[in-house]
């Protein structure tokens, strides 16, 4: 009897050494990842450990000073066109264009996507109907509540149906029943394939939807392994002695 | 394809801006008030034309007349449109948004940029619709009235391109817009100085835009002119595409 042992899923993301300077300071230093599709990954770290800079180059809003960033394989520094279609980003505190309603702003997310014409209309009419938008479809960016906001802006990261979904502290300003929405959904994009990779600093968020959890601390990782069930005491035990522990640097 | 992405998204946030719309309404009055004082004043002096063999007509008084008052209008109106175009994405903090989604520094700025000329375009578009409304009444000078039409187009195709480039290099839209007006406005008059002394040649008189428009607006085309309105556009939309690689790789 043969035994088929079931491969891997393909390699979604993989940062190779990746470093960036910001404003005159390391925001990350030498940073190396990877993450297959279906799999949910946290991103821990108290204000300023580099989360944001480490997303926005993952997104491809940033290019980093040094290392590959590979997306289903391809280098998509040297190819920024693959960022376009595969990666939907959902940045800190989701910027939106105030003048465009609701259904606007899926179309324009969707046209700089690459969807045109009816895939286009089915994409966009499909979010809606996935994320209950059709009561705001109409209203204007600029009168949305920061929750509404928040889900306009995860519609838009999705409207594309995107191979690697990043998102930059999307539980901000969301109450519990959308929270609890959110975890549903984010389940449910891992479930078909997509990965995903979210920053955060509730580790409860972590605990609940993650498979697997990295601490960056000062630009660096300092800690990357799987999410066990019940596993919130001990990481959360992890986080405080990476984010208390001072760098030689800084102790000096 | 992204460019257009790009044009048709800025489009958009131009027609829904009410900005543009009060621009529009008001100018485009000013406008229609002026040609009627302009007509009127063409047709209580009819009679005394009537006796010059080469007198000018209703192009020379009212069309060209028209066209100058929308030149000067255009020196506030670009400026104030083309302010929130980068600086306003700046603001909002959707400029990396276009980043992210793929789109060339270069396909941002000429898509925003073809955008801007779509409003301009039905600008100078509804300003011309009052002296063609006349012209099965008026003896109307085609070529001289192109002429002049394409001085405008280009003189506002540079403005705009001008402003593009403040709005890139600038967060807050109101300082953009002010750079701009200033910018125009010296442009314009950069030869002031040397006209007053008599000088007609030289690279003073060279460089302003007056020099450049106003042959065409008495209908004389030459491609010194367009040159130079061509060189003026492709710099302002290239530092402007510099300016934005330059925020893309430093963050």
């Amino acid at each position: 009897m043969t035994t088929i042992i079931p491969a891997d899923p393909p390699l979604a993301l993989q940062l190779d050494h990746v470093a960036r300077r910001r404003a005159g300071r390391v925001a990350v230093r030498d940073l190396s990842l990877s993450l297959l599709r279906g799999q949910v990954l946290g991103l821990l770290g108290v204000n300023g450990a580099g989360k944001s800079t480490t997303l926005s180059m993952i997104a491809g809003a940033l290019r980093p000073d040094t290392g590959a960033i590979k997306l289903n394989g391809e280098d998509f520094l040297e190819r920024p066109e693959l960022a376009r279609t595969g990666i939907g980003w959902l940045p800190e505190r989701a910027p939106l264009w105030p003048e465009l309603n609701v259904i606007e702003h899926l179309d324009a997310h969707a046209r700089l996507r690459g969807l045109r014409g009816a895939a286009l209309h089915a994409a966009r009419n499909a979010i809606v109907e996935r994320l209950e938008l059709q009561p705001l479809a109409r209203r204007l960016a600029g009168v949305l509540s920061q929750g509404q906001r928040q889900r306009l802006g995860l519609a838009c990261a999705l409207v594309h149906r995107p191979t690697l979904l990043v998102l930059d502290e999307p539980a901000n300003a969301l109450d519990p029943v959308q929270m609890a929405a959110l975890r549903s959904l984010i389940r449910e994009q891992a479930a078909a394939g997509t990965a995903v990779i979210l920053s955060t600093h509730v580790l409860s968020e972590v605990t609940a939807v993650c498979d697997r959890v990295a601490i960056l601390h000062e630009g660096a990782l300092q800690h990357e392994g799987m999410v066990e069930a019940g596993d919130h005491a001990a990481l959360e035990r992890r986080f405080f002695e990476i984010a208390m522990t001072p760098r030689p640097a800084q102790a000096a | 394809m992204s460019m257009l992405a790009v044009a048709r998204l800025e489009w958009r946030r131009l027609r829904v801006r009410p900005l543009a719309w009060v621009l529009a309404a008001l100018t485009l009055a000013w406008l229609g008030w002026n040609f009627t004082v302009l007509l009127g004043s063409f047709l209580a002096g009819q009679i005394q034309r009537a006796a010059l063999p080469d007198g000018p007509g209703f192009t020379d008084l009212v069309a060209v007349p028209l066209l100058g008052q929308l030149a000067q209008l255009a020196f506030l109106v670009v400026p104030l449109l083309t302010m929130s175009v980068i600086a306003g994405d700046r603001r909002n903090g959707t400029l990396p948004l276009l980043f992210a989604a793929g789109v060339p520094a270069s396909r941002i700025v000429l898509g925003k940029y073809l955008a801007l000329l779509g409003w301009l375009t039905l600008w100078l578009a509804l300003t011309l619709a009052m002296p063609l409304a006349l012209a099965h009444a008026t003896d109307l000078d085609g070529g001289k009235l192109a002429a002049a039409a394409l001085g405008l187009a280009l003189m506002l195709a540079a403005l705009a391109a001008l402003g593009l480039a403040c709005s890139s290099f600038s967060s807050h839209p109101a300082i953009a817009a002010a750079a701009a007006l200033i910018l125009g406005l010296a442009l314009w008059s950069v030869n002031l100085g040397a006209q007053m002394a008599g000088i007609d040649g030289g690279a003073i008189n060279w460089l302003a835009m007056s020099a450049h428009v106003q042959p065409l607006l008495r209908g004389l085309v030459s491609s010194a002119d367009l040159l130079w309105f061509a060189l003026l556009i492709g710099l302002s939309l290239a530092l402007a595409t510099r300016h934005l690689s330059t925020e893309r790789e430093r963050g």
